[in-house]
This record gives C-alpha cells, sequence and structure tokens, in this order.
C-alpha cells in the first residue's frame, strides 16, 4: 500500500517500482551484513581466544616437564661418582659384548656342527637341514680322555655309530664327526621326504607309505593325478647309500590288469626318472600341480 | 537287506564256535572305562554299529551284544587276534618282557629291511615248522611291528588264551619278547627272529622287566637325554634329591661337606635324568667265603657259598639313587648296582674270578 502511496504522490521516483525494490533490497543486504560482522568477527575472536587458552595451557605443562626432567637427571647426577658412571656405561658395553657372544655361540648350531665345553670334555650337537628346513638335532658327548670315549648321546640306535667310532673315534676326531654329520643329515632328509609324502600326498596313495627305521626303503602304490580311483603305479625305492637322500635304486611296476598301453609306459618310464632324480615330495608336488600332463621338462 | 541292530539274532551264526568265544573272551578282559578307546583303536565295527550299542548295561549283556556284532561282521580269527593284540598294548605292564639281542656277521651289506618281507618270511619260518601256529601282525609307530603267536602242537589247534608277543623296531638288533608259558618254542620263535631280520645269532639278554619302555630306553641307551648346549636358557641344576640343606638357618649341619659330596657322586653317577623303571635287580652268587678274620669254618670251605640276593622295590633305579643321599648306603654305591643301565643287565651271576 505504502509503495503505491509513494509511487502516486512522488511520480518521479527513481526507476519505479522495480528500482525501489531493489533498493530496499540492498539496503536489507547490507544492514544484515553489518549485523553479521561483528557476529563473525566475534566468532573468530572467541575462536582465537580459546586458542590462545589451549596453547598457553600446553606450553606450562611442557615448561613443568622439562623443568622436572632437569630436576632429577641432576639429583641423579649429583648422587653418583664421576667414575661410578663411567663404571656403568662399562658394565653396560661388557654385559652387551656378553650378549652378543653368547647370541653368537647360540647361532653357531646353523653351521651344521657346534659344541659346547663341559666338565669332562665337550658336548657336539649335529643339527640336520634338507632343503633349508631345520630339523632334529643330534648330540654325542665324548669324555677327553685316552681313549677318547662317548659318555652318553641321542644318535638313533640305527644308525652305525659303533662302525663309524670304531673307524675314526681314536684316530681322527674330524673324520668322525663329519661322517656322522653325514649320515645323519641323510637320514633327516630321507624321514623329511617320506613324511611329507605321507601326510601331505595322502589322497595319491592307496594305502600307507611302507618305510622302515632308516627310510631307506619306501614302497607305496600310488596314481599321479589328483582325481580318479585307480591306482595304476607301485614304486619301490631302495636308498643303498646311507649318506645320500636320493635312492640309488627305483622301480615303478604298473598295476593294472589290462595291458600296458605306450602312454602308460612312457609315464612310468618317466617317473622312474623322476624318482631317481628328484626329492620324493617334490616329485609329487610336480604331479599335483601338473594334473594328467606330466611335465618333462623337469626330468634333468 | 539285513538290520544292523544289536538285538537281531535271527541270522545263523556263520562264526566258528571257538572263534565267538575267543571273541567273548577277549572283549570281556577290556575295562568298561576302555572299552570304546579300544574298539575305536581296533576300527573294525562301524560308528553305526557302536552307537546302536549300549554301553552302559551289565558287561555280561554289552559283550554278547559285541560278539553278535563281530558275528554280522563275519569277523575271522585274525580279527579276534588283532583286538588281543591291541589290548596287549594298552596293558603291556601286565606281562613280563625278557629282550634278545641279534648280530650280524661282519662287513654286511646295508640293511634294507622290508616290513612286508620280514612278516612274510617270518610266519612262513614258523609255518614250516609248526603246522599249526596262528601268527598275527600290528604295526606300531613308525618303524616297530607288534607280533602276536599262539602256539599249537602237531596235533593240537593253537591255544589262543596263552599267546606269545614279540615287540621289534626295524633295523636293530633287539627284540622284546613277552615270556611266554610256552618255553619250548622259544627257540623257533628266536629262529624265525633272526632269519626274518637278516642277522646271524641270538642272544637272550639278563634283561626282564614289566616296563617295555623303560626296556626299550635302557637297550636303546635313551635314557640320558639331557645335553649341554648354549642354546639352553636355564643352567644345569642340580637336584637337591630331597635334602634341603639351606631350607632353615636355625638347623646347622656339622656333616655338610660329606653330605654335598654324597650328593656330588650320585649325581655323577646317576645322571639329572628319570631313571628307567626296573623291578628288582638279581644277584646269583657262587664265591668262596672271603673273611679278615683268620680261621672260622667257613672261611676253609673249598666249596663256593651259593645264595641269591634278589633287590625289589615298584622303581628300583630310583630307590637305589636316593640310597646314599638318605644315608642308607654309602657312596658311591657298588658298581654291581649301578651299571645296570650301562650294562643293560638286572640278572648277574658272580663268581670267583
Amino acid at each position: 500500500m505504502e509503495l503505491a502511496n509513494t509511487l502516486s504522490q512522488d511520480g518521479e521516483s527513481r526507476g519505479g517500482v522495480l528500482a525501489h525494490l531493489e533498493r530496499l533490497e540492498t539496503q536489507v543486504s547490507r544492514s544484515r551484513k553489518k549485523m553479521e560482522e561483528p557476529q563473525s568477527a566475534q566468532a573468530e575472536e572467541s575462536a582465537l581466544g580459546t586458542r590462545i587458552h589451549e596453547l598457553r595451557r600446553l606450553r606450562d605443562k611442557l615448561r613443568a616437564e622439562v623443568k622436572q626432567h632437569q630436576a632429577s637427571v641432576k639429583a641423579s647426577t649429583t648422587n653418583v661418582e664421576p667414575d661410578q658412571t663411567l663404571e656403568i656405561t662399562e658394565q653396560e658395553s661388557l654385559k652387551r659384548k656378553r650378549e652378543n657372544v653368547k647370541a653368537i655361540l647360540q647361532a653357531y648350531r646353523f653351521t651344521g656342527i657346534s659344541g659346547k665345553l663341559t666338565s669332562r670334555g665337550v658336548c657336539v650337537c649335529i643339527s640336520t637341514a634338507f632343503e633349508g628346513n631345520l630339523l632334529d638335532s643330534y648330540f654325542v658327548d665324548l669324555v677327553m680322555r685316552k681313549p677318547l670315549q662317548i659318555h652318553h648321546h641321542s644318535i638313533p640306535v640305527f644308525i652305525p655309530l659303533e662302525e663309524i667310532s670304531a673307524k675314526y673315534l681314536q684316530t681322527n676326531i674330524q673324520h668322525f664327526l663329519f661322517t656322522l654329520c653325514e649320515y645323519l643329515n641323510a637320514y633327516s632328509g630321507r624321514k623329511y621326504q617320506a613324511d611329507r609324502l605321507q601326510s601331505d600326498f595322502e589322497a595319491f596313495l592307496a594305502g600307507p607309505l611302507q618305510r622302515n627305521s632308516l627310510c631307506n626303503l619306501l614302497s607305496f602304490t600310488y596314481k599321479a593325478e589328483p582325481e580318479g580311483q585307480f591306482f595304476p603305479f607301485c614304486a619301490r625305492l631302495l636308498y643303498k647309500d646311507l649318506t645320500t637322500t636320493l635312492p640309488t635304486d627305483v622301480t615303478v611296476t604298473y598295476q593294472g590288469t589290462d595291458a600296458l598301453s605306450t602312454t602308460q609306459e612312457e609315464q612310468r618310464a618317466a617317473h622312474e626318472d623322476l624318482f631317481f632324480t628328484k626329492p620324493l615330495h617334490q616329485v609329487f608336488t610336480s604331479f599335483a600341480r601338473k594334473g594328467d600332463k606330466l611335465d618333462m621338462s623337469l626330468v634333468s | 537287506m539285513r538290520s544292523e541292530t544289536a538285538g537281531d539274532v535271527v541270522r545263523a551264526k556263520e562264526m566258528d564256535e571257538t572263534v565267538s568265544e575267543f571273541f567273548r573272551r577277549t572283549i570281556l578282559k577290556i575295562p568298561l572305562t576302555e572299552m570304546m578307546t579300544i574298539l575305536k583303536t581296533w576300527n573294525f565295527l562301524s560308528e553305526n554299529q557302536l552307537q546302536t550299542v549300549n554301553f552302559r548295561q551289565r558287561k555280561e549283556s554289552l559283550v554278547q551284544d559285541l560278539v553278535l556284532l563281530c558275528e554280522e561282521n563275519r569277523a575271522s580269527l585274525n580279527d579276534a587276534a588283532l583286538l588281543d593284540i591291541i589290548y596287549t598294548q594298552f596293558h603291556r605292564h601286565q606281562k613280563v618282557w625278557d629282550v634278545f639281542q641279534m648280530s650280524k656277521g661282519p662287513g654286511e651289506d646295508t640293511d634294507l629291511f622290508d616290513m612286508e618281507q620280514f612278516k612274510s618270511s617270518f610266519k612262513k619260518i614258523l609255518k614250516r615248522a609248526l603246522k599249526n601256529v596262528t601268527v598275527s601282525f600290528r604295526d606300531a609307530e613308525e618303524n616297530a611291528v607288534w607280533i602276536r603267536i599262539a602256539w599249537g602242537t602237531q596235533y593240537g589247534k593253537p591255544n589262543q588264551y596263552k599267546p606269545a608277543y614279540v615287540v621289534y623296531y626295524s633295523q636293530t638288533p633287539y627284540a622284546f619278547t613277552s615270556s611266554s608259558q610256552l618255553k619250548s618254542n622259544l627257540p623257533l620263535l628266536g629262529q624265525a627272529l633272526t632269519i626274518a631280520s637278516k642277522h646271524h645269532q641270538i642272544v637272550k639278554m639278563d634283561l626282564r622287566s614289566r616296563y617295555l619302555d623303560s626296556l626299550k630306553a635302557i637297550v636303546f641307551k635313551q635314557y640320558n637325554q639331557t645335553f649341554e648346549t648354549h642354546n639352553s636358557t636355564t643352567p644345569l641344576q642340580e637336584r637337591s634329591l630331597g635334602l634341603d640343606i639351606n631350607m632353615d638357618s636355625r638347623i646347622i649341619h656339622e656333616n655338610k661337606t660329606e653330605k654335598e659330596r654324597v650328593q656330588r657322586v650320585t649325581q655323577e653317577i646317576f645322571g639329572d635324568y628319570p631313571q628307567p623303571r626296573l623291578e628288582f635287580a638279581q644277584y646269583k652268587l657262587e664265591t668262596k667265603f672271603k673273611s679278615d678274620l683268620n680261621g672260622g669254618i667257613l672261611a676253609e670251605r673249598e666249596e663256593p657259598l651259593r645264595c641269591l640276593v634278589k633287590f625289589s622295590s615298584p622303581h628300583l633305579l630310583e630307590a637305589l639313587k636316593s640310597l646314599a643321599p638318605a644315608g642308607i648306603a654309602d657312596a658311591p654305591l657298588s658298581p654291581l648296582l649301578t651299571c645296570i643301565p650301562n650294562k643293560g643287565m638286572n640278572y648277574f651271576k658272580i663268581r670267583d674270578k
């Protein structure tokens, strides 16, 4: 209503209604801004204010901590004589050196043969390994006397310890230990292969793996593919050399009642070669991976 | 379609009466607390079949039900023998075990022991000599076999209730046998073992005990298994052997040095390890009387005196070990007592040299 009056009274109002509206709009926004500015300024102010308080608090806290630390350092250094502090650090360094040497002595067993002096002689530890896997350790406790005697040991009874000691113990102890090491490592390696076959490739075997104490005669019926119910082959591995982990004799026979086809004969011959050249569990790993196609490139 | 309920008696018995009776008596031996474990180890009756049986009924009825199930499964004498082996394995202490040692000729080739060959060879040798014999095998651990032998005679069937047992670890010279009442068959048993395991000679050791595992530990030299290494985190501590000298400060030990000496000597001889378990040591003496005093009737006697000294204990070696620390004997003990595990003997014959 007012608007209309204004217009009717003053016909010379600039721009007319719309222009007037525009002017009113700008007035409102300006006044609003003016109201907001102190508000935002205030908000900014209060924010900065709280930040200042926080920083002051943090500064005071850190100052107090520094003071405390300085005080404690002063206290500890004032109580101790200057050469005692030197002793402590010397003690510490000696302790560290001793720990270091101990660790090296402990790590020696990874070399395969290690020992520790005992009250009556030396206790030798033979640590066996196969394909980078650390296996069982065996001990021989020697009494330093003339003649050299074995006090007690943990060598399995089927390893020919008496034979080896009769040959070398008195004359060449190095040879004695190395020979024993050879036998034990080979035994551990064969045992490892047999254990792996039994546990990891049970599905490939018909019935249990036939083995003996030395793991130097292994006999099993198997198939080369993960699927199928027929176990076509029978393998017999002999390890006549007790210092090796690969067989000296391999016989693979075909089990089927039907005549042996050429592909089966090829397979059979290829398997024999594989068993000769690769560790037992690796042969079966290749069976598992290749499925029915036998990778002839594995045969070196 | 035949149902598998235990009470189904309609089918005619297909099993021999003697075998049936053998089953009944074998199952009857098994204590109720072990019944399930042993049957599961035997693995002859299926899970379903075992579920149909009421294990809380009176033992006689339970045994009857189980025998019926065995008959349903057409169990053979060999199955019964296998069950008997398993029972004996669980109750090995009920038998007294002897130890035999075999030897090979010098310069033999590598022993390529084939378990199947051993078993068939062993059985063949016995059957060739004695037509009426039951031989059963059960593999144990990785490299051992338990053999059960029921002896018969030329005209009589094997007696299943007095079997002999042999435990043999491949590629070792030792065999453990349960003392059989039928001693006359021992040479044949020895022969079969020797030939089948490709040895030349067999000798009975002077070692006997109920504790098969201790005998094994003694002959395989597995009883002393503590070794000094850099890797052990705890230092070797001397066990106090029941004596704690520093227990009470109000007690002063006058003979402390002697006590410590006794402890040290005992530890040197017996070691820190648990002793293998034996029940007795027997010494047969055939010696002339020795006396410091001159004269006396016994001193003049030309013939040696014969007597038997027997030491018995639930755990002989531990008892001997505690003698000196307890003040009952002087340390060191007589080597006749302390050599028992080292020599692998607990039967001694002592004669004048």
